[in-house]
């Protein structure tokens, strides 16, 4: 089917935009202001400290070999050692320390926003010019207006003081236990104990499970992820219930109605599909948002992610660490973009044609 | 076609009954209905208002047709001259704020639906027989809610009414009819259907599943755009079975051998991979066949195309034409077909209603429209055809459509009508016989709702006594002379107790 051709034609194009993006990344780190051999010996190293630490560091040798050995080093998720954040740590090994955090939160952030917003969204697109609609509506403008770290210390500001604002119910303790809202979220909840070996196979077949730690996992990553897709939330609110409204006053929604079908199934089956069909961009885009916005809400809730780890490495001049976190960023968006556009082709039969 | 072997009784009986075209109807109560000529659609008075902030827009202001089997009805008319309306308030596809008034009332007559509704619906039928046992039809022009004149319904005096006319326009009023009743049946009854023999199905009060199984089952619609009508995400097989499950209980692979079928009735090739294929991968004239195959995947018994032609070029345009010529030939359709376009009129309809501002103004078999136009909007149109025009510029008429927001006490083509007089700012026209029908018309009525067929006030306009367009003259010369006199006569009270 030529839609599949389409789906693959994008797979196969995403391996230059890797490349590309990889190069952008090597001239901004390796020909831009950051000088790393300062950051590592302070201002009092002297010259021949210097050139000895450019040898080990590889900085003195020519930039056409340093760009061929970091896109290799990269292709080959070969990502290097950090240098000043955790000097002689892997960039592999802080990855599994930093990005479960950043993927909680995000995962959290995307879930609420599609779960709250694209359903208010299609009960206002709906019941257009009712009162559910109107309250709908402003709340979505009104939340979509809050700029995340505002909205994170008012939800700090209030949390912690919530037996004066909540009739007396303390988040600390309501539901399960949490230390406090500042911190990262306990992420131990599972772990697979027990592995067997078939040939080169391994297969995880003892697990552990704790489901008091995930739900205090999930408490503790609410109020930043609420914050964190509080923007999204808002504008998948706007956007779907246009394309509800769009797709109810089509000419193929008015033959449905005249077919004698049932409110219900022109909903589901007509309305439905046809409105995500301009919703896919908008998720997507926004999952782009969930990682650049996360720095912010990350250092006010006081969660060591990527986002933190990231901003770190760049303002110490850590190279490798900000090469191969840009690597990871570049491969999440190429990924998020064919998600996309395989949801297109699930979507949308058009796709491919125009 | 009874009526047809006797061109004498016909032609006489016409005279007498285009008057009152109602009385086709009413005469039906006491026969077994489902003859040829008996209407299967009588739509009776329909006004559809919309109620805006600003203003009521009076869409469609008071419109009486019929539709017979394999028969096809026009409707003709500028933009904004209520033709969409009327159809879409037949299939109850009227959107808030749009409303169809009371005192409207369009009667689905078919008595196999009729049977099947009895059983499936029994807490909505009414046995009309009944309730005339203990109603009597006449008494109800005094009920204080009913604001209905015996020429509501087209008729001279209160006798003649009948329960039928109260039940559906104004069921809502009458305590003895129930919210959701709206299916009304003589002959029979809900423990007996099979000797149900007439009633009819009121459009105006279906709601819920009762419309549902009208919708698409009964009465089919095929829009204007063919290019949107199909949903872009399903293929179009898909689309056909789901109509086909609802109606007619077939799914899976009978469905999809049935969706073939229907794409090889309506003229496509290659139907068996076609069904499988989306909207986008057909062409505009194929989309359109398919709309139409979804329209008679349920076998109704009417079908309401609305500009069906439009949007497509004019070759494609003849194709679909013919087939629908082709298939109303097969299945004995009753078409009530909505263009601009008088060029298709000619080409597809038996008889024509002519449209303006939520008004019809002049009915008649397509012959005698095109031949003798009466109402001055019709020659209007008729002038507009590039080819018909005399001299060397093309006729238009000039001006736009009003828009009909108040009620009507004056002539709303006046402004533009070219015949204008005084009394037509002053007079809101009735509907009067304006000559027999031409020879090959089936439905020989040609009626038009215009002052100048009306002698009382052409006298008073033209004191020499000329009668403009020589209207009234014709019905003389054609024989009908006396029905023609005395119901013209008897026409001008009406006028007055409005």
């Amino acid at each position: 089917m030529s839609r599949w051709r389409y789906f693959f034609r994008r797979l196969l194009l995403s391996i230059p935009v890797v490349l590309f993006g990889l190069t952008i990344t090597f001239v901004i780190v390796r020909m831009g202001p950051i000088d790393p051999v300062a950051a590592i010996i302070g201002p009092e190293g002297g010259a021949a400290n210097r050139a000895r630490i450019e040898q080990r560091l590889g900085l003195n040798e020519p930039l056409w070999r340093q760009y061929i050995d970091f896109i290799v080093g990269m292709l080959t998720l070969n990502l290097g050692q950090s240098w000043v954040i955790q000097p002689s740590t892997s960039v592999g090994e802080l990855l599994t320390t930093y990005a479960p955090r950043t993927l909680w939160l995000g995962f959290w952030s995307v879930l609420i926003a599609i779960f709250v917003g694209v359903p208010l969204g299609f009960y206002a697109g709906l019941n257009p010019n009712t009162g559910g609609d109107y309250l709908a509506s402003f709340g979505g403008i009104v939340w979509r207006a809050m700029p995340n770290f505002w909205l994170a210390i008012i939800f700090l500001a209030v949390l912690r003081q919530s037996e004066k604002f909540f009739f007396g119910i303390d988040w600390n303790t309501i539901g399960v236990n949490v230390p406090g809202l500042i911190g990262q979220p306990p992420l131990n909840f599972i772990a697979v104990t027990d592995w067997v070996s078939l040939g080169a196979l391994s297969i995880p077949i003892g697990f552990y499970f704790s489901p008091i730690t995930l739900a205090a996992s999930i408490k503790q990553i609410l109020p930043p992820a609420v914050v964190l897709g509080s923007a999204a939330m808002g504008n998948e609110m706007r956007i779907g219930r246009t394309a509800v409204l769009e797709t109810i006053n089509s000419n193929y929604v008015e033959t449905a109605k005249a077919k004698g079908l049932r409110n219900r199934a022109i909903v589901w089956k007509h309305v439905f599909r046809n409105a995500l069909v301009p919703l896919v961009p908008i998720i997507t885009n926004e999952a782009f948002i969930l990682i650049g916005g996360s720095v912010i809400v990350e250092v006010i809730f006081g969660i060591n992610g990527i986002g933190y780890l990231f901003y770190q490495a760049s303002i110490q001049g850590d190279l490798p660490l900000v090469g191969s976190l840009m690597f990871v960023f570049i491969i999440l968006i190429v990924s998020v973009n064919i998600i996309q556009d395989f949801l297109y082709t699930i979507l949308d039969p058009r796709v491919g044609y125009e | 076609m009874a009526m047809e072997s006797n061109p004498t009784a016909d032609a006489q009986s016409t005279a007498t009954s285009t008057l009152d075209t109602t009385a086709t109807a009413a005469s039906n109560a006491t026969t077994i209905a489902g003859g040829r000529n008996d209407p299967i659609i009588t739509v009776r008075n329909l006004q559809t208002s919309f109620f805006t902030d600003k203003e009521v827009i009076r869409a469609v202001d008071g419109v009486d047709f019929d539709i017979r089997p394999g028969e096809t009805v026009g409707v003709v008319g500028e933009s904004g001259s209520g033709k969409s309306v009327t159809a879409r308030s037949i299939m109850g596809l009227v959107d808030s704020p749009g409303h169809i008034l009371e005192g409207s009332s369009i009667r689905f007559q078919h008595v196999p639906t009729l049977r099947s509704f009895a059983t499936t619906f029994a807490g909505r039928t009414v046995s009309l027989d009944e309730l005339e046992a203990e109603h009597d039809p006449t008494s109800l022009f005094d009920h204080p809610e009913i604001d209905a004149t015996p020429s509501t319904f087209g008729y001279d005096d209160r006798e003649e009414a009948t329960l039928e006319d109260f039940v559906g326009a104004y069921g809502d009023t009458l305590e003895f009819i129930g919210a959701d009743d709206c299916v009304f049946v003589r002959g029979g009854s809900t423990d007996d259907p099979e000797s149900i023999t007439d009633g009819f199905v009121e459009l105006t009060r279906c709601t819920g599943e009762i419309q549902r199984k009208m919708r698409g089952g009964r009465i089919a619609m095929v829009f204007q755009d063919p290019l949107t009508s199909l949903n872009p995400v399903y293929t179009v097989g898909n689309q056909l079975e789901e109509t086909l499950r609802l109606h007619q209980d077939l799914s899976g692979q009978a469905a999809t051998e049935e969706a073939i079928e229907l794409l090889e009735a309506v003229g496509i090739p290659d139907a068996r991979r076609r069904v499988t294929e989306y909207p986008h991968q057909f062409s505009g004239g194929m989309r359109q066949r398919a709309v139409i195959a979804m329209a008679l995947a349920c076998d109704p018994e009417v079908l309401i195309c609305d500009e069906p032609t439009t949007a497509l070029d004019v070759t494609i345009q003849a194709q679909i034409l013919d087939l629908l010529k082709e298939l109303q030939h097969e299945r004995d359709l009753g078409i009530l077909f909505i263009t601009h376009d008088m060029g298709v009129i000619a080409e597809v309809t038996d008889r024509v209603n002519v449209m303006y501002a939520g008004e019809i103004v002049e009915t008649a078999g397509v012959h005698s429209l095109f031949d003798d136009p009466k109402h001055p909007y019709t020659q209007g149109l008729l002038e507009s055809i590039p080819g018909r025009q005399q001299g060397e510029r093309l006729q238009t008429i000039e001006g736009n459509v009003p828009t009909p927001n108040e009620p009507a006490t004056y002539c709303r083509f006046a402004p533009r009508c070219p015949k204008a007089f005084g009394d037509c700012e002053a007079v809101h026209p009735e509907t009067v016989p304006v000559g027999d029908g031409h020879p090959e018309d089936e439905q020989a009525a040609h009626t038009a709702a215009c002052l100048l067929y009306v002698d009382e006030y052409t006298a008073a306009a033209h004191p020499s006594g000329r009668t403009p367009d020589q209207g009234t003259g014709e019905v003389k010369a054609t024989g009908g002379s006396a029905d023609a006199a005395t119901e013209t006569e008897t026409e001008t009270p009406r006028g007055d107790d409005r």
